[in-house]
């Protein structure tokens, strides 16, 4: 597969022309982009099947307190096909997974991997996407406003800011902004007014924690604008451009921001990806009842069916939010070409 | 006792606060001396929030294990019996009143005329029999079975032979178990032998009746998925569940006995410490833990503090070693390590005192509590001393010992604590592994330790049935790690289980808790103390020791607890 990828010099490379209509090579390239999913995600079950059942204990093994007696242990391995050996477990799975059956959870019982899945799943989704949308503006944002006015206060407050996002981790902000918004609003204000301590609504619950998921990715996004509009504002297209007379507005928008914006757009693809998949520290600290809570719960209690779901999941996000980087290349770069 | 808890903080905090609104409400409090007294707040308000931590894996009282689960189990389905407050016995719930046979081998329940399903259908003898036979069905592998009923229902023991695949010999086994019902308020349970704690099992929330219709309607596996389909018998009823985050109870207006005062209550699923605490602080939660890294603020901070219970729970901690290893399976080395740790100071250092220093089997407020052995396994270090120089045992392989633990931030600090005290007294050098959960069980299992902390066991019901059955050699590797497989304590514990005459099972359970502790097979630490923060609002309820306390007291009663005004 010959994927456009990184800097736009590595486009020169790749670029060879197709005779036909840029359309019809375009939905040739997601088709064989996509058929290559299967390999791929082949590989991930095929590794987290066996890392999860080789990882020690049982599904049945408590956390304490008294234990399963054998013989309930062997009727549960019985229920859930666990007496098998690990091979025959694993090709039934396969089979399964291609009928798109992954099977039951067994630490809540009776209920489908699919319908825990579609239940935690929108709701990580909705903070991961509102968290992105404000990472994008605010991220590129700050970073080519300190690009422009390099070595001004804006700069370093724009750089102090990067460098506090970048180091305080997601779990000290989360408390943070419970201690103030939540706790410490509640006892000043009398219980009038102050922000939901947790929990999830389509309401003020998504602020703090949207803000928490955005932080350290604002930081980071505004870092690398700011570094890549320094890159391209040096170039002599951009001296052309202003010994043009052009506006300042026009020069930025069309000449710099098309040009410094293909790093971003590489780094915007795994943000995506992660900010979609659930931070369990986030949804934990905010009580989120979120895929990445269920994910580690899952790992916790050797819940094998969910985990393998989860991570099909979350291999399955990655993929396409990389292919939407590569083709959103095309948009951007011209000299990307896709073959 | 249970009852005035709340309204004795309430009046304490009143005084301690002069506020003229506080003051008012201290004079509501005073003149409530029931539960039907006049500061109850209007019914829109009778809403009860909790947080139990984690949601639970079934909604079908049979298949619930855990503390978190048995909560809700117990509340939607009622058993046969329940505990009386004090716990000094069993009372009349599901059934009101019960005979046994003068053998001790038959149990004669009378279930209520008036006792009805959520759903309005008369409750039969005939939901237990197959309630019970649910928890006892191979192909179903409820997780609570033994031993409560392995081994006690007649027919049961043959539990472990059955081939769970093969239905006709599951259906035979069923049918062959010791459960009838003569008529419609009559359940009848044959006993293998005596047994004289059975109705303590009878009031277990696994023991709740199932209605067969509603099963075999939605399915043995779907019906207990969807809240609406769970008809219980119990006070309340499930009106929603919203996973990974809250379950909601209503009254079930169908109940026989008094209504409850509370229009709903929400268990959240919160399992983060912090977020818990600060939403209890924002009146998002009135009830909830106090966890350890929160003790010291919490009982100086002058508005929590008085929110504070310290309620009593009957639980006992206490290391386990690996009696069949180098050098734990030396008794004298055994000794050393028991004299050696200052249990006072752990309760009152490590723990800010939310533990009691312990160092016997049975919890105190249990019958069976032994406070004249304290001094078998006390500190002391120069008998700790003493005992190491008296073992034999080498430097090297004395030193070599690894502390095993799972990895929370309690047993961390514990296992600090206890090499730390290990390394003062004894002069040797431990080290800690501090592990995954699951991989410390299984470890355990497989004997694949040297000793392990913190073991602990807390009381299903209040009988040393539920403790000493831990130790016998049949426990090996299953509730215990440490295997003692003595003879003279599995008989001893097992003429007292099928013993008849309560003074006789008590003195041998004595017997066989002597032997526990004089032999060292663990070396007790403490006993916990349940600190809950209770906004002063909540009153009525009636907390025991055996609740499901940590999430929310005075369970057994739910009925009587309501929200003041305020």
């Amino acid at each position: 597969m010959a994927v456009a990828k990184g800097a736009p010099a590595r486009g020169a490379l790749l670029s060879i022309k197709i005779p036909r209509g840029r359309g019809s090579s375009l939905a040739l390239y997601i088709a064989k982009r996509i058929l290559w999913l299967v390999p791929v995600l082949l590989f991930v079950i095929t590794i987290t099947f066996f890392m999860a059942h080789l990882a020690p204990g049982s599904p049945w093994d408590k956390a304490g307190g008294r234990q399963l007696s054998a013989p309930v242990v062997a009727n549960l391995n019985l229920k859930y096909g666990l007496d098998a050996p690990l091979w025959v477990q694993y090709v039934k799975y396969l089979g399964n997974v291609a009928h798109l059956d992954f099977g039951l959870s067994y630490q809540y019982q009776n209920q489908t991997v699919s319908s825990i899945l579609l239940e935690s799943w929108p709701i990580t989704a909705t903070n991961g996407a509102l968290a992105f949308l404000l990472i994008v503006p605010v991220g590129i944002g700050l970073g080519v406003i300190a690009a422009l006015r390099q070595n001004t206060w804006v700069d370093f407050a724009v750089g102090g800011f990067s460098t506090f996002g970048a180091s305080v981790p997601n779990l000290i902000i989360g408390i943070l902004l419970i201690i103030v918004f939540s706790v410490g609003a509640y006892r000043v204000t009398g219980g009038n007014v102050f922000l939901p301590t947790g929990g999830f609504g389509l309401d003020d619950h998504l602020i703090m924690p949207v803000i928490t998921l955005a932080v350290l990715p604002i930081a980071f996004i505004a870092r690398l604008t700011r570094s890549s509009t320094l890159d391209v504002l040096r170039q002599d297209y951009i001296r052309t451009a202003w010994a043009k007379g052009l506006r300042e507005r026009l020069v930025v928008m069309k000449h710099v921001l098309k040009n410094s914006l293909i790093p971003v757009v590489t780094a915007l693809g795994p943000t995506f990806a992660f900010l979609v998949t659930g931070s369990v520290i986030v949804e934990s600290v905010f009580a989120i009842p979120g895929i990445g809570r269920t994910f580690v719960t899952a790992v916790q209690s050797r819940d094998y069916p969910l985990i393998l779901a989860t991570t099909i999941l979350f291999a399955l996000v990655v993929a396409l939010a990389n292919l939407v980087v590569d083709l959103l290349y095309v948009v951007i770069d011209p000299r990307v070409r896709l073959s | 006792m249970e009852q005035s808890t709340g309204k004795l903080k309430w009046s304490r905090l009143a005084t301690l606060m002069a506020g003229v609104a506080l003051v008012v409400a201290a004079c509501g409090t005073a003149s409530t001396t029931n539960n039907n007294g006049n500061n109850m707040a209007s019914s829109d308000k009778q809403i009860l929030r909790i947080n139990s931590g984690t949601e639970p894996n079934s909604l079908d009282p049979g298949q619930q294990s855990y503390d978190y689960e048995g909560l809700i189990g117990r509340n939607v389905f009622e058993p046969l019996l329940k505990p009386k407050k004090d716990l000094s016995d069993v009372e009349g719930a599901a059934a009101s009143s019960y005979d046994v046979s003068s053998d001790g081998i038959t149990y004669t329940f009378h279930i209520r005329q008036n006792a009805k399903w959520s759903d309005g259908v008369p409750l039969k003898a005939k939901d237990f029999v197959y309630g019970y036979q649910r928890i006892l069905d191979p192909r179903l592998a409820a997780g609570y079975t033994d031993p409560f009923f392995d081994g006690t229902i007649a027919g049961a023991a043959n539990y472990a032979s059955i081939d769970a695949k093969n239905d006709a010999a599951s259906t035979t086994f069923l049918q062959g178990l010791g459960l009838s019902a003569p008529d419609d308020h009559t359940f009848v349970v044959k006993l293998q032998q005596p047994a004289g704690y059975f109705k303590w099992v009878a009031s277990l929330w696994v023991a709740a009746p199932i209605r067969k219709d509603i099963v075999e309607k939605y399915g043995s596996d779907k019906w207990a998925t969807v809240p609406s389909q769970v008809i219980g018998n119990g006070m309340f009823k499930i009106s929603e569940q919203v996973p990974k985050d809250h379950i909601t109870l209503v009254p079930n207006d169908q109940y026989w006995g008094d209504k409850p005062h509370l229009t709903k209550i929400i268990d959240y699923f919160i399992d983060d410490a912090n977020q818990a605490f600060s939403k209890y602080q924002t009146g998002e939660l009135d009830i909830q833990t106090v966890p350890l890294a929160n003790a010291d603020l919490v009982q100086n901070d002058p508005k929590l503090k008085n929110e504070l219970h310290k309620l009593p729970s009957l639980n006992t901690f206490w290391l386990t070693p690996n009696l069949h290893k180098a050098p734990f399976d030396n008794v004298k080395f055994r000794e050393a390590v028991s004299h050696a740790i200052d249990r006072q100071s752990l309760a009152t250092d490590v723990s800010k005192g939310q533990y009691a220093p312990v160092t016997t089997f049975i919890p105190k407020g249990m019958n069976g509590y032994q406070p004249g052995l304290s001094d078998v396994q006390k500190y002391d270090p120069a008998a700790a001393k003493a005992a190491l120089q008296a073992s034999g045992v080498s430097p090297a392989v004395a030193n070599g010992v690894h502390y095993l633990a799972r990895n929370t931030t309690a047993n961390k600090q514990l296992a600090e604590y206890i090499t730390g005290q290990i390394k003062t007294n004894l002069g040797l050098n431990w080290t800690i592994d501090v592990i995954d959960s699951k991989t410390v069980t299984s470890r355990i299992r497989k004997a694949n330790f040297d000793i392990y902390g913190p073991d602990g066991w807390g009381a299903d019901y209040p009988d040393p049935q539920d403790w000493y059955d831990i130790f016998t050699t049949g426990g090996c590797h299953g509730t215990n790690w440490g295997c003692p497989n003595n003879p003279d304590f599995d008989k001893l514990v097992q003429q007292a289980d099928q013993s008849t005459k309560d003074s006789d099972r008590v003195t041998k359970y004595n017997d066989a808790g002597k032997l526990l502790t004089n032999q060292f097979y663990v070396t007790f630490l403490y006993q916990r103390t349940e600190w809950q923060l209770i906004k002063p609002y909540v009153q009525g309820y009636q907390a025991t020791p055996l609740d499901e306390g940590i999430y929310l007291p005075g369970d057994f009663f739910t009925n009587t607890i309501f929200i003041a005004n305020h």
